[in-house]
């Protein structure tokens, strides 16, 4: 460990990679790219998620205006859920938990969690739906066993 | 009698709300979470911002001449993006110190900057100018005075300066154009005690002095006060840019000095300058047109 603290990454699989191709697992998190596959990748699974709530009985043009007007839902289901996690964080603070990591890191597991438990929904009700949430699932599960792997291995702390 | 604040205003386009949000944000929320997060909000000041998407689309016609009005419009939304992009970097730099990578583009002049007994750093409505700001001292730690125009939202106006000045961590200070000839002589005194001076001369908004000039072949309004400055304290005025080049990646562009010299031809000195000056910013501007954030119109119909 460094310095008797947890390494911390929120994508451990790529720097895990990136140690078994012989590189370094140090690279910071300010990755363009990760940011936009891993914010893609929550949005996706939570628009599907609400799109399944759609009435089957509406016409095409109004389920297509409904498919449009979610985007802009599911943007502002964000915006407040995220705003909601931060009054949790705060209250479990305030009962000593996640003291010791920053807000925007603890924010980040009720995320994932979040995600992770629409796509677990996704996948039970099948289709080309439930592939894209298992594949989000698997990505999870990847990951944390990435960051287990590079917290036993003492992995460098990236700086956030 | 007291100002009574307007509960709704905060909630405007150019409201105080929006700036307490992105503080918020960027503390509260993973990075990566900003793309698809930036990408709604462009949406979203797409179509609620109208003047500034008008102002967007009327600059890049001339900017971008024989260019098509409708994509123009895609072209705003990609400035508009942009900007959201710069604004939360430049939190993400004040309020959480991440690192930011980033090449210098005429290196010898930034030098020269930093080592000047007294200059004006004339910039534009580009990039993170203060991100470029609080770098700037921080490399050569020296004070920089930023000159802008007043924020429309006076909540806005003093979140905005306590932003700046926290970035610059004490060494940047802002000075806001309407106090008209007392800032005047403020400056000269800071410029004549070897301060650096920067100011925006991309657009010339309220009662600052102005002088017309053309740029992209039509006619615009510029501030001359960087010009009469730079010509009553004899001090150079170095063009700088700061242009942003993907995720906390910025360049920082400086151009060989503006000298002014004095041949007794106030008009005439002050026009030379201005017509080096306008060269410069045409050149920057149509190659980073998607970072000129001049939200309103610059030039004369």
């Amino acid at each position: 460990m460094n310095n008797g603290e947890f390494p911390r990454f929120y994508f451990a699989l790529p720097r895990l990679l990136a140690l078994f191709r012989g590189g370094s697992s140090e690279r910071a998190e300010n990755n363009g790219g990760e940011a936009w596959i891993a914010s893609t990748a929550v949005y996706l699974v939570s628009y599907l998620y609400f799109a399944q709530f759609i009435p089957a009985t509406f016409g095409l043009w109004l389920k297509i205006l409904s498919l449009v007007l979610l985007a802009f839902l599911v943007w502002l289901f964000w915006l407040l859920a995220l705003y909601v996690n931060s009054l949790v964080i705060k209250l479990l603070q305030a009962c000593g938990l996640f003291r010791k990591i920053p807000v925007r890191r603890a924010q980040s597991i009720l995320v994932a969690g979040a995600a992770s438990a629409m796509a677990f929904q996704l996948l039970q009700a099948g289709g080309w739906q439930g592939e894209i949430a298992a594949i989000w699932l698997v990505a999870v599960a990847m990951n944390l066993a990435a960051a287990v792997i590079l917290a036993l291995r003492n992995g460098d702390r990236a700086h956030s | 009698m007291t100002e009574r604040p307007n509960r709704l205003g905060r909630f405007a386009v150019r409201g105080v709300f929006w700036r307490q949000y992105l503080d918020w944000a960027v503390v509260n929320l993973p990075f990566y979470f900003y793309p698809v997060l930036l990408t709604f909000f462009t949406f979203f000041f797409f179509f609620f911002a109208a003047p500034a998407r008008r102002a967007i689309v009327a600059n890049l016609a001339v900017v971008l001449p024989g260019s098509s009005r409708a994509m123009n419009y895609l072209r705003a939304f990609r400035t508009l993006y942009n900007f959201a992009w710069t604004i939360a970097e430049a939190a993400i730099h004040r309020l959480i110190k991440e690192e930011f990578s980033y090449e210098i583009i005429g290196a010898e002049w930034l030098e020269e900057l930093g080592a000047a007994p007294g200059a004006i750093v004339l910039t534009a409505h580009m990039g993170s100018y203060d991100l470029g700001a609080a770098l700037f001292a921080e490399k050569f730690r020296r004070e920089i005075r930023i000159v802008r125009a007043p924020e429309p939202d006076r909540q806005s106006a003093q979140h905005l300066s306590a932003s700046l000045e926290r970035a610059g961590e004490g060494a940047v200070k802002i000075d806001y154009n309407t106090a008209g000839a007392l800032l005047s002589f403020d400056l000269l005194k800071a410029l004549r005690a070897g301060e650096i001076v920067s100011i925006q001369g991309d657009r010339a908004e309220g009662e600052v002095g102005q002088v017309t000039t053309r740029l992209f072949g039509h006619e615009v309004q510029l501030p001359n006060g960087p010009f009469v400055l730079a010509l009553v304290a004899q001090v150079p005025i170095y063009p700088l840019f700061i242009a942003r080049y993907g995720c906390r990646r910025y360049a920082i562009i400086v151009h060989e000095p503006i000298r002014l010299e004095s041949t007794g031809d106030r008009e005439k000195d002050i026009a030379s300058g201005v017509g080096q000056w306008c060269a410069i910013l045409e050149e920057i501007v149509a190659s980073r047109w998607d970072q000129w954030f001049a939200f309103i119109p610059i030039f004369a119909r």
